[in-house]
């Protein structure tokens, strides 16, 4: 599904990725795992390309992201990728002058141009499945923070992406709350998506993800089954970071 | 003969004292506008410091004839009057023709001058010849004079101007179709003009005199006895000849005063203001349409052209951006009223003549869009860049982000500074005064200075302009709060379920 090799970042003369390589088999869940500063948001924003990347190449779905491409085939790369990743940032950015539906039934009805009946159906049962169907005339602002991830959440399914990305999903959640958008998630892999998560809360990876990626100083510093990654880290900087995390 | 000696430096000795008393005499100060004021008193193109003109030759000439020194304030022609009873000055020589209602608030000397009335024409007009053949055209002159009051009660459609320049140079631009003017600053302007010429011979007859404080009766004394000695010594005349404005008309009034008759008192024309509220109410209601004309379609421009300024200025090209930039600076940084007497005056230069009430709103439509592009722009920079990237990730294109997502934000941002900025436009079309827009502060200024109801046309006038910005403020507080109260129930709404 995903294929990563040696990928390459800048950010003016500073290397932030310094070759990172890995892949996701389909309908697996990554967790990408780091300290602060240790470039994961970056690699994220790569991989959906609001990032150029300077070196390397990223497969995703039979889509090809590579260095050497012209700024022109590269954005239209970018833009055939994006209509299957679907992103929930770590502040959401939910859409502040829309309602809960119309967050939803933007995208679909703009940019696939799905009938507006069709799409707030749609919607609804998405809605459903992230138990908002109350609140679906609501604007943003009046929702609990959980509530909004939600419909962020909800709103990147609706454009039916065959992978969802993560930033820090837990960061603005409580233990339960934590617990509640975990079995969210697994329900929505157990309906076919890739996901990648990227987070430093092992905790909530732990039992969600199938495979975790520690990186650090713009490297991959190992790379595995959960579990193995969480019990038996090989690299003694794995082993710093899930002791400390744990 | 040391005897003769000594009467010779006795009378040298008086004859020093008269002149030396003379000087110490309080000096004549006399009132006028300078601005646009040929021939009468104005700026010498050769120098510019210096102020010349036949009347200022006859204010030195008087003054003299007074045993005292001319002293010359520059003032303005709408408010002489008033100047005067301030004491800004002692005496107004300035062509002012002693009507009834001046006659109200000051008094006058005798008649120094007799002038005529004289229309003005392009050479190519074939059509006007006299008065009666303007009846259903504009006609331009200045406010509040003989020639303004004459067409008013003919019922011809008057442009006012502040100076005769501006009237005669939109009379070459075809913006208007005759010229009225008092002979002086007729013979002055055209007689030069290759372009102008005279309709008909000069018609009316009326006088200047100059004006006076009431109660100063010992300096109209004194005025009336120099205006004499200087009609008799023939040094009026000179002066006349000068500047081209000796007439058969003076010797009506100079031939009596040189044969010695006391009092003279031959029958002039004399224009009388005739004000009545309706009326004034009419052209006031008149007005205020134009304003809320000029305010709508120059705000249409300025909210169009805001945007792509805004745009450029945010994301274009470099060259662009500076473009912009160059662009608000500029109109920012200078005078609203200066742009307009450019567009209404230089544009013509270069082959571009706009009708006044066009130019107004073009004008204010350029200003204002440099202070709307920056609101935009402002309100838009505030949208956080995740929008931006929320948006492209959903699939949408930069432009239907900008639509659908960006622009209904940004907009609720730029609403209040935009009411604002359309509350102050309304108020700044007073501005279009400068180039006679018939619009409420016209309006205003000439109809006050007409009758002198200075305070209740100011009411009348603050009413109008308050009926028309009142609304429009709170029609945008309501789309305001309507944009607000959705999410406002919302909120509340989510607090009581809690």
């Amino acid at each position: 599904m995903i294929r990563v090799k040696n990928l390459i970042k800048h950010a003016n003369s500073t290397r932030i990725l310094r070759g990172v390589s890995f892949d996701v088999a389909p309908q697996t869940v990554l967790g990408i795992i780091g300290a602060s500063g240790s470039g994961k948001t970056t690699l994220l924003r790569c991989l959906n390309g609001l990032e150029r990347i300077d070196g390397g190449m990223i497969e995703c779905d039979s889509i090809m992201l590579e260095a050497k491409l012209s700024a022109s085939e590269y954005g239209r790369r970018v833009k055939e990728l994006r209509r299957k990743v679907g992103t929930v940032f770590q502040h959401l950015y939910l859409f502040p002058h829309l309602t809960v539906l119309g967050n939803i039934v933007e995208a679909p009805t703009h940019v696939l141009h799905v009938s507006k009946e069709k799409a707030e159906a749609e919607a609804r049962e998405l809605l459903d499945s992230v138990g908002l169907s109350d609140k679906a005339r609501r604007y943003p602002e009046s929702l609990s923070g959980g509530e909004q991830q939600r419909v962020a959440i909800a709103r990147a399914l609706a454009m039916h992406p065959a992978l969802l990305m993560f930033d820090e999903p837990t960061s603005a959640l409580d233990p339960k709350r934590s617990a509640g958008l975990r079995s969210l998630l697994r329900g929505t892999v157990s309906r076919g998506h890739t996901m990648v998560i990227v987070s430093h809360a092992i905790g909530f990876l732990d039992g969600l993800a199938d495979q975790l990626l520690y990186i650090e100083g713009g490297e991959v510093v190992e790379f595995g089954d959960t579990d193995r990654i969480l019990n038996s880290p090989s690299d003694p900087r794995t082993q710093d970071f899930v002791a400390q995390a744990k | 003969m040391f005897r003769e000696l000594l009467r010779l430096l006795f009378i040298a000795a008086v004859c020093l004292l008269c002149l030396t008393s003379a000087r110490a005499q309080k000096p004549l100060r006399w009132g006028a506008d300078p601005s646009g004021g040929a021939p009468y008193v104005f700026n010498d193109p050769q120098h510019p410091d210096q102020y010349i003109g036949y009347e200022e030759e006859m204010a030195d000439a008087l003054a003299a004839a007074m045993g005292r020194k001319a002293e010359f304030v520059p003032s303005d022609w709408e408010t002489l009057v008033s100047a005067l009873q301030r004491r800004s000055f002692d005496v107004i020589i300035n062509g002012l023709e002693p009507t009834a209602d001046r006659q109200k608030q000051i008094q006058f000397s005798k008649a120094y001058y007799i002038f005529q009335l004289a229309l003005t024409v392009r050479k190519d007009e074939q059509q006007i010849h006299s008065l009666a053949d303007c009846k259903q055209r504009v006609v331009g002159t200045l406010g509040n004079t003989a020639a303004s009051r004459l067409l008013q009660k003919e019922g011809i459609p008057i442009r006012g101007y502040a100076d005769p320049v501006a009237a005669y140079r939109d009379l070459e631009l075809k913006r208007i179709d005759a010229v009225i003017m008092d002979v002086p600053a007729e013979v002055f302007y055209v007689s030069k003009s290759t372009t102008l010429k005279r309709a008909g011979e000069p018609f009316f007859r009326g006088t200047y005199n100059i004006g006076l404080r009431k109660g100063d009766d010992a300096l109209k004394a004194e005025v009336d006895a120099a205006i004499d000695l200087i009609i008799r010594d023939g040094s009026l005349e000179q002066i006349l000849r000068r500047w081209g404005l000796w007439n058969d008309a003076q010797l009506e009034l100079q031939n009596p005063i040189k044969a010695g008759q006391r009092n003279v008192d031959v029958a002039y024309d004399m224009t009388s203001v005739t004000f009545n509220w309706r009326e004034a109410v009419w052209r006031l209601t008149r007005a205020a349409v134009v304003t809320v004309l000029i305010a709508f379609a120059s705000m249409f421009i300025a909210l169009s052209l805001g945007m792509p300024l805004a745009i450029g200025q945010w994301k274009g090209p470099r060259w662009l951006q500076w473009l912009c930039t160059a662009y608000v600076e500029f109109f920012r940084g200078t005078p609203v009223l200066v742009q307009l007497l450019f567009l209404y005056f230089g544009l013509p230069t270069i082959g571009l003549a706009m009708p006044a009430s066009l130019t107004a709103l073009i004008g204010l439509g350029l200003n204002y869009a440099a202070y709307e592009s920056q609101v935009y722009r402002a309100a838009l920079e505030a949208i956080p860049r995740g929008q931006w990237e929320a948006s492209y990730l959903l699939g949408m294109s930069p432009l239907l982000a900008f639509r659908r997502i960006i622009l209904p934000q940004a907009f609720r941002i730029a609403l209040p500074p935009m009411t604002n900025d359309f509350v102050s436009l309304f108020k700044d079309t007073s501005t279009a005064y400068a180039i006679s827009v018939w619009e409420l502060a016209t309006a205003y200024r000439e109809l006050a200075n007409a009758s002198g109801q200075f305070l209740l046309l100011g009411v009348a006038v603050s009413l109008y302009y308050l009926a028309m910005s009142l609304p429009m403020a709170h029609l945008a507080r309501r789309l305001e709060r309507r944009l607000q109260r959705r999410e406002a129930i919302e909120a509340v709404e989510a607090e009581i379920a809690v």
